[in-house]
């Protein structure tokens, strides 16, 4: 009994107050932040990216171009699933297979581009060879929706991702009370040495931000997100809490309906007026009390001048609105009015939506907003296209190429319903697919951005932040400057407990 | 004998009402707009994904087929599998309960505790003394309150000063019996303050009702002391209608309080029903409502029964 309690004395345990629930235990599948994150926990990626949006090793240690289309991975030595079992090329060729096949359901597939085939000339081996030149192939094995799974025991029946999870991650899961907790405890059988740093990872499932308030202060839990700006202001004067913000390659951004009769923005004038109209300075200042900043098509996050000298961002506010109300004008509809939802799931889409309403009234634009319940919006935008403005935000990932492919309705095909096809776009997108970063590719890009200006039908506001609040005296963080993969606790092996 | 038919009686109703609620909650979520597709794959979701995820959850077949084939389940005591965890829900609605039954309980006991002595003695009090007045005021106060908005507030004023009381992270009372109050207390003052106002002035109504009866005036004038013919003749005589409320209220925090649930993060069958709801993760919500109808009618039909034991004459009346 006494070895007992010395014993659980000596653990050291992590607890996360985790805003969200998954929704779903297929890591393939899930499209949600909330079930990337503990996916991260748990399963890992053929390969990471950095603070630099840079691509680095993850379950393979290293990794060959050998033509535009041939990639050879080789594979971590040492890595093992938490059942003992080592990583084995055959679990990345039937991982990738699995998110290709259309079956699955997987959203990540088409970024992952055409696979030709995959090779396992050995264990520790993979080859690759895709269909067209592919240069964002790399980045996108990086985002944990390509999490290597193990193959052999869901073949053989043992091991049903869609009920379970069994990663090569850092930490594994001992238990879960869906909507209330998780219970993870070390892998150990991680390649890391020494880590993780904790033996135990508690996640608390608290949705509710004062309710995350009120457990960092009283010490439930160690470290958590959210996604309001206020939310220094919020926990006061606490000395012990520390808040950290976060940049990413996300923006948030506004669904434009083009493809609605209904609509007023099915008139691309009265689209470019609403974009002229729109003041994301406003947004960055009242909103976020200016510690975002502006954002394009191609993420600010990459440094890139691409989209910056369209008359959107190049104009004064008062040349924009000037603009606005020639094209509103134009188009014989001075005072059109729309609705723009802003679901209710996250308390920071209405806000932007005050803002973006006043904005658009400067041009004359009458917008009334509606808040509705997460299901029906997502129905209501991507599906029935029954709408005329929409709050929502966009994954930057970790390579420019991979958020503007969107713009192709044909590629992307969840915006089909509500987003103009404009061949002369998709050609440019399609060319920069296949190009490598570089002089060449940048000016494509840009030219891409004039053309999506031109459409006005999914338009950038300003980047997203997420803040990671923490208490100092309970857990020593490591986080990455930038994320570009929604990987916000990239470093989680390496969080250490100081209780 | 007369007792038996009358309960027969009433679970015949129980069953009929049962069948109701089943139809109208499977119809009604499907027309809900969204689906788990929308959920699962966020805004990702195409017309091949959706239709591969509706296929493999058997909601690509008619409408009615998915009706018949839950019915068919349900007499099997399965009452469906989560699609986001592929448990069955019952589990976790049997994990739940205890949760939403030691919530209910101590907001019930608080509720009574408020609203059952303040009813009697508002009620016992000559009309316009203080002590009546004030009961007015203090029933009509808090059965105004909207839960959430004395649940957010509450939330507000306890996450700044904690004053000993937690918000959120719910402890089950078998690991840390204080610990658990420490953080029940918040949520159950929530609900009760609504519940004790409605039994306060039910109480409050119902004593007065039996005041003016002849049996309290001749008590009154053989000399009985107030706290005797109180105890004795008004209370029995007054309890059909507290009654009803109580029972009424208890059914309905037993079908789970899922807005102070949801507020607090406590992890009853209100929470659970609401996330699945959110999620529209149908096998749940459609469990969590037939279950909280089984409760509701079956907290009701207590209620009957016990109006056949307070007044024999009810129980006669239906046998007849």
């Amino acid at each position: 009994m006494g070895a007992a309690l010395t014993a659980h004395a000596a653990e050291k345990t992590l607890v996360w107050g985790k805003p969200g629930e998954i929704t779903s235990f297929d890591v393939h599948v899930a499209g949600t932040v909330a079930s990337w994150e503990m996916y991260e926990m748990v399963y890992e990626t053929l390969l990471t990216a950095d603070e630099n949006l840079k691509v680095q090793p993850g379950l393979a240690v290293s990794w060959e171009q050998t033509s535009p289309t041939s990639y050879v991975f080789k594979l971590r030595p040492g890595a093992k699933f938490s059942n003992g079992r080592p990583v084995m090329a055959a679990d990345v060729a039937g991982s990738l297979q699995r998110i290709k096949n259309p079956e699955t359901a997987s959203y990540w597939s088409a970024q992952l581009g055409t696979i030709a085939r995959i090779e396992t000339p050995d264990d520790q081996t993979v080859k690759v060879e895709l269909e067209t030149p592919h240069p964002a192939f790399l980045p996108a094995l990086a985002h944990i929706s390509a999490a290597i799974l193990p193959i052999q025991e869901l073949k053989a029946g043992g091991f049903d991702p869609a009920k379970e999870m069994l990663g090569s991650g850092p930490f594994m899961v001992k238990g879960h009370k869906q909507d209330e907790s998780w219970s993870l405890v070390r892998n150990p059988h991680y390649w890391g040495q020494n880590l993780p740093v904790a033996d135990e990872l508690e996640a608390l499932i608290i949705p509710d931000d004062s309710a995350r308030i009120a457990a960092l202060r009283d010490g439930r839990i160690d470290f958590t997100t959210f996604e309001n700006p206020d939310i220094a202001k919020m926990l006061g004067s606490a000395t012990n809490i520390a808040v950290l913000p976060q940049k990413t390659t996300n923006y948030f951004r506004i669904d434009v309906n083009a493809l609605s009769p209904k609509s007023a923005f099915n008139d691309k004038r009265v689209r470019q007026a609403m974009n002229l109209a729109l003041d994301r300075d406003a947004i960055n200042n009242l909103v976020f009390a200016g510690s975002t900043s502006v954002d394009y098509p191609v993420p600010a996050a990459f440094g890139k001048s691409a989209c910056k000298s369209t008359p959107t961002y190049a104009l004064s506010r008062d040349q924009r609105l000037e603009q606005a109300k020639a094209l509103l004008k134009e188009a014989g509809n001075e005072h059109p009015r729309a609705t723009l939802l802003a679901t209710s799931a996250d308390p920071v889409f209405a806000m932007i939506a005050q803002v973006a309403q006043q904005s658009l009234a400067d041009a004359g634009f009458e917008v009334q907003i509606q808040q509705p319940p997460m299901a029906e919006y997502l129905k209501k935008v991507f599906t029935d296209g029954d709408f005329d403005l929409a709050i929502s935000w966009l994954a930057g990932y970790t390579d420019p190429s991979m958020v503007i492919a969107w713009w192709n309705p044909k590629f992307a095909l969840w915006n089909q319903v509500f987003q103009q096809d404009f061949p002369g776009l998709d050609n440019v997108l399609d060319q920069i697919k296949t190009m490598q970063d570089g002089p060449d590719r940048d000016a494509k890009l840009d030219e891409a951005c004039k053309l999506i200006d031109d459409g006005a039908n999914l338009l950038a506001l300003v980047s997203k932040v997420d803040y990671v609040a923490y208490r100092s005296d309970r857990v020593k963080l490591k986080l990455p400057a930038r994320s570009g993969s929604s990987n916000t606790f990239e470093y989680v092996a390496e969080f250490e407990p100081l209780h | 004998m007369r007792l038996l038919v009358y309960i027969l009686s009433k679970l015949v109703g129980a069953f009929v009402t049962m069948l109701g609620v089943s139809a109208l909650v499977f119809f009604s979520l499907r027309f809900i707009p969204g689906g788990y597709a929308d959920i699962l794959l966020g805004p990702f979701v195409t017309p091949a994904t959706r239709e591969v995820i509706e296929r493999r959850y058997g909601l690509d077949q008619p409408l009615f087929a998915q009706f018949v084939r839950w019915l068919v389940s349900l007499l099997h005591k399965d009452f469906g599998t989560s699609m986001v965890t592929q448990q069955p829900v019952i589990d976790e609605f049997m994990r739940r309960a205890p949760v939403t039954l030691e919530l209910a309980s101590l907001a019930m006991a608080l509720a009574l505790a408020i609203g059952l002595p303040l009813g009697v003695a508002a009620g016992a009090a000559p009309r316009g003394r203080r002590r009546d007045g004030l009961a007015r005021v203090v029933g009509a106060l808090g059965a105004s309150v909207p839960d959430f908005v004395l649940g957010t507030t509450l939330i507000l004023i306890f996450s700044v000063w904690s004053l000993w009381l937690r918000v959120g992270g719910y402890s089950p009372f078998t690991q840390d019996p204080i610990l658990n109050l420490r953080t029940m207390l918040l949520p159950a003052i929530t609900l009760a303050v609504f519940g004790g106002a409605l039994i306060l002035r039910t109480t409050r109504d119902a004593v007065l009702r039996v005041m003016t009866e002849g049996y309290i005036t001749a008590a009154v004038a053989r000399g009985g002391r107030p706290t005797e013919i109180v105890l004795r003749h008004v209370l029995r005589n007054a309890s059909i209608p507290v009654v009803t409320v109580v029972t009424t209220y208890f059914g309905f925090l037993m079908g789970g309080a899922v807005v102070v649930e949801v507020l607090f993060s406590i992890p009853g069958v209100g929470l659970y029903v609401y996330n699945g709801l959110q999620n529209r993760d149908y096998a749940i919500v459609e469990a969590g409502v037939l279950l909280a109808a089984f409760v509701f009618v079956g907290v009701n039909m207590l209620a009957d029964v016990l109006y056949a034991v307070i007044d024999p004459r009810i129980g006669a009346g239906v046998s007849r």
